[in-house]
């Protein structure tokens, strides 16, 4: 178990270092953070000033070596814009984003999981397809375009609750349903499947066939077993509480991590940038961890195969 | 003490109800694309950023101020009167009654500190001096005559040194509060003014409230604060205004109009401000190197129709890169290049174009209709027998990468000051970025550009800025002048606001003008 777990642990900070080398050489590529900061009518000596001052000026391995020797030390970079450390901007900004995504998360797993067993219980029923069109709404109408119908309905017709910002926990509520109603309609579709395959499996006929009651055989073997391909798409949702909700974020006006990243993108904010994708990739790949170390317990044949057991 | 109903009034109700009646001005919201594209409230690192230009002179102030609700014209400020010295020197002569947000009276030495250490001091970002450079290429020092009178004195003979004093990047800041704040960080996070109003709050790309400056010289502002909201989608920022939560909601694009304009309360305020909408060329490129061909596609391409079809007739073909408040320097008869796509194909002959491919590079709608523009652009062009590749790139770098080769691109000039060196000689002149980043250059034009700001005799001045004119715009183009930009802002129809011909959104000249 150790060694899987060392293992996983070895390819979870590959995977992060990854990350960031990918980004910090496409950032340096796709644009000068000088001339975007300054604007190409600065005068040229205060551009090259900015890019000295910065160490802009440097070659990429260089640059690169420095920011990983940096990182080594605890220190994630210093933000081009704001003059603050980047990990102190983003922490900032971390609370406002876990408002949306924490309660989100919550409205996937209450509403999408139950809404999946429902169908499968009831396949082929007016409810399982009434779910299932509301799933397949739920994910493929972009995010973008709910929030907005929502605001027209909610704030503009309706006037009960606000179009954006972070006034009070009323401005909570449109861009949670907006997050949460794609993440449930996902959720309701895997948890269904799932469900299905389970329960069209030999051992719950034979529980059935010993007169094991339907709602133990439910409760007790096909949900466990279902369990699998649900964990892991909770698992991403948990790896994307940080940054998942950056078009949201924007349609909102609600000022989390998602907008850090867009405004920090567009100006190729190097440090911010990088500090945000190694906090999302930590997240993910920590997320994805435990997700692995949960197959065990959900299933016993996964931790013996693991410790090298038959 | 004997506690009596008359004092229990008088000492807890009374006070209360006395300041809410004292204070029964209106607040207002104002929805905004961006606050500050740097992310910081600094009128140096903001340079050349639209969208500061709607704030910065509520909280800061330049000594010689613009009539917002004229045409731009120099009125007094803080300064309420100027005279001219000699051919380098400005005197001017602050008004006794102006203090800062801290409470201070603004005397010559804030002025001085302003124009000194504030701008050019060692210990500030790099970038800094260089800009304040730009802003004050020759001045040699500022002269305290007494508390309330303060001489510019330039290197060189500069008339638009008043000019320079009335523009963006020159305003006065309190020295005592700059000290006590001690760095450059600080400071550009709170700044300490004499305007209208003062700050109470900013948070980078979220929000920036402003407070009334009840000391104000100009009287006590009308408004209790204003507070700009982040809202960076229009969708957003229309739903925001028709549900009532926002007063203001500004960059609204010219399509969007009359979206607003339906719903009964709502009114949208709107007009031409001190920037163009142009396009430039790269006259390295093989086949722009003949101005033939520059100019043939100067010809190719009608504005007017970019003008009635995207912005529903409401911004306007200017006579070529200058502006009305440009006063006695416009040079009157000046146009554009008309609208001919037989000339255009003449020309092309003449030039003996023989299909060269051109890439023009623009963004995704960085400017207003940008992306239209460009794809309408590409047509003109295409219709009079040129090879045009659209490329959109994402940020300024890209646009201008050397890497590749480049051709025409977009652009937009703004005159922050009356006078020609304002937006020809700053943008296209031999400091000019244009030249900077190796686009172009003319050594006629480098010459008369030095001429331009530091020649003393306004009729030469107008002579050389007309040649200039006919240089850059008909013998050796520099770019095509597409239009003039306007800024339309929709607001509740109730409140008592005239936007003014800038992107300044003055609370307080034009709140109930």
């Amino acid at each position: 178990m150790l060694r899987y777990l060392a293992l996983r642990l070895a390819r979870a900070a590959f995977t992060i270092v990854l990350v960031v080398t990918f980004a910090f050489i496409v950032l340096r590529l796709s644009g000068d953070p000088a001339l975007i900061i300054m604007s190409p009518e600065a005068p040229e000596e205060a551009i090259q000033a900015f890019r000295h001052a910065w160490g802009l000026d440097q070659p990429i391995w260089i640059q690169y070596l420095d920011y990983f020797g940096a990182i080594a030390q605890g220190n994630l970079g210093v933000s081009f814009r704001d003059g603050r450390p980047a990990l102190q901007l983003v922490a900032e900004r971390i609370p406002s984003t876990l408002l949306l995504t924490i309660p989100a998360l919550l409205l996937k797993i209450c509403v999408g999981i139950p809404a999946g067993i429902h169908a499968a219980l009831h396949r082929n029923s007016l409810t399982d397809r009434l779910v299932m069109a509301a799933a397949v709404a739920g994910f493929t109408v972009p995010s973008f375009v709910l929030g907005l119908l929502l605001v027209l309905l909610f704030a503009v017709q309706l006037g009960w609750l606000p179009s954006g910002g972070q006034e009070s926990w009323r401005s909570m509520i449109l861009p949670v349903i907006t997050l949460g109603f794609g993440g449930a309609g996902v959720l309701a579709r895997f948890t269904r499947s799932a469900m299905l395959e389970v329960l069209g499996q030999p051992y719950i006929r034979t529980a059935l066939a010993k007169g094991v009651p339907w709602q133990r055989v439910v409760r007790g073997h096909a949900l466990p077993n279902a369990a699998i391909p649900t964990v892991t798409i909770i698992g991403f949702m948990v790896g994307s509480l940080i940054a998942g909700a950056v078009v949201v974020e924007s349609v909102f006006s609600w000022p989390g991590v998602g907008r850090l990243l867009v405004v920090s993108v567009s100006n190729r904010d190097l440090a911010v940038v990088q500090c945000i994708l190694l906090l999302v990739a930590s997240t993910m790949v920590i997320s994805n961890l435990i997700v692995d170390l949960l197959y065990g317990v959900l299933d016993p044949r996964l931790r013996a195969g693991a410790s090298g057991g038959h | 003490m004997k506690l009596t109903r008359r004092t229990l009034l008088a000492t807890t109700l009374l006070p209360r109800v006395a300041i809410a009646q004292a204070d029964q001005r209106p607040s207002v919201t104002v929805a905004v694309q961006k606050i500050a594209n740097t992310g910081v409230l600094e009128p140096l690192r903001e340079q050349s950023s639209n969208v500061s230009e709607r704030w910065v002179a509520s909280i800061l102030e330049t000594p010689i101020a613009r009539n917002q609700q004229g045409k731009l014209e120099r009125v007094p400020g803080i300064a309420s009167a100027w005279r001219r010295i000699s051919p380098t020197t400005v005197e001017l002569s602050l008004r006794p009654d102006v203090r800062f947000h801290n409470g201070d009276v603004l005397t010559a030495e804030d002025v001085a500190f302003s124009y000194g250490a504030h701008m050019f001091a060692a210990n500030l970002p790099a970038d800094i001096p260089q800009i304040a450079k730009r802003h004050f290429p020759a001045l040699e020092r500022v002269e305290i005559v007494d508390a309330r009178t303060v001489r510019i004195v330039n290197k060189t003979p500069d008339l638009t040194l008043e000019g320079r004093l009335s523009a963006g990047g020159r305003e006065i800041v309190s020295q005592r509060s700059w000290m006590e704040r001690g760095d450059w960080a600080a400071n550009a996070k709170s700044p300490c003014g004499t305007g209208p109003y003062r700050l109470n709050r900013f948070k980078p790309d979220s929000e920036l409230v402003l407070d009334s400056h009840d000391m104000y010289w100009g009287g006590r502002p009308k408004l209790k604060s204003v507070r700009f909201v982040e809202v960076p989608e229009v969708a957003s920022r229309i739903a925001g205004l028709r549900a009532g939560e926002f007063d203001f909601a500004c960059d609204i694009p010219p399509d969007q109009i009359g979206e607003i304009e339906r719903v009964p309360g709502l009114k949208v305020q709107g007009g031409l401000v001190t920037n163009h909408r142009i396009v430039v060329f790269d006259k390295n490129h093989p086949v722009l190197a003949n101005p033939k061909i520059r100019l043939a596609m100067a010809h190719a391409v009608d504005c007017q129709a970019i003008v009635d079809s995207l912005w529903a007739g409401r911004a306007r073909v200017p006579a070529g890169l200058q502006f009305d408040f440009y006063g006695d320097m416009l040079v009157k008869g000046w146009t554009v290049p008309a609208y001919d796509p037989a000339l255009a194909r003449a020309l092309l002959r003449e030039a003996n174009y023989q299909g060269g491919e051109i890439i023009y590079r623009a963004r995704n709608n960085y400017y207003t209709a940008e992306t239209a523009t460009a794809q309408i652009l590409v047509e003109f062009w295409r219709a009079v027998g040129l090879n045009i590749r659209l490329e959109v790139k994402e940020n300024w770098p890209q646009v201008l990468d050397k890497a590749g080769p480049r051709g025409v691109r977009d652009w937009s000039n703004s005159a922050v000051f009356d006078d020609p060196v304002s937006s020809l000689v700053n943008q296209h002149g031999p400091n000019g970025a244009q030249q900077t980043n190796g686009e172009w250059s003319n050594a006629e034009m480098n010459t008369l550009s030095v001429e331009l700001e530091s020649g003393t005799d306004p009729a030469r001045r107008q002579e050389v800025f007309a040649r200039m004119l006919q240089i850059c715009e008909r013998e050796d183009p520099a770019y095509i002048v597409l239009h003039q930009n306007a800024v339309f802002t929709g607001h509740k129809a109730s409140l008592p606001w005239t936007q003014p011909p800038s992107f300044f959104m003055d609370f307080h000249g034009a709140w109930g003008a």
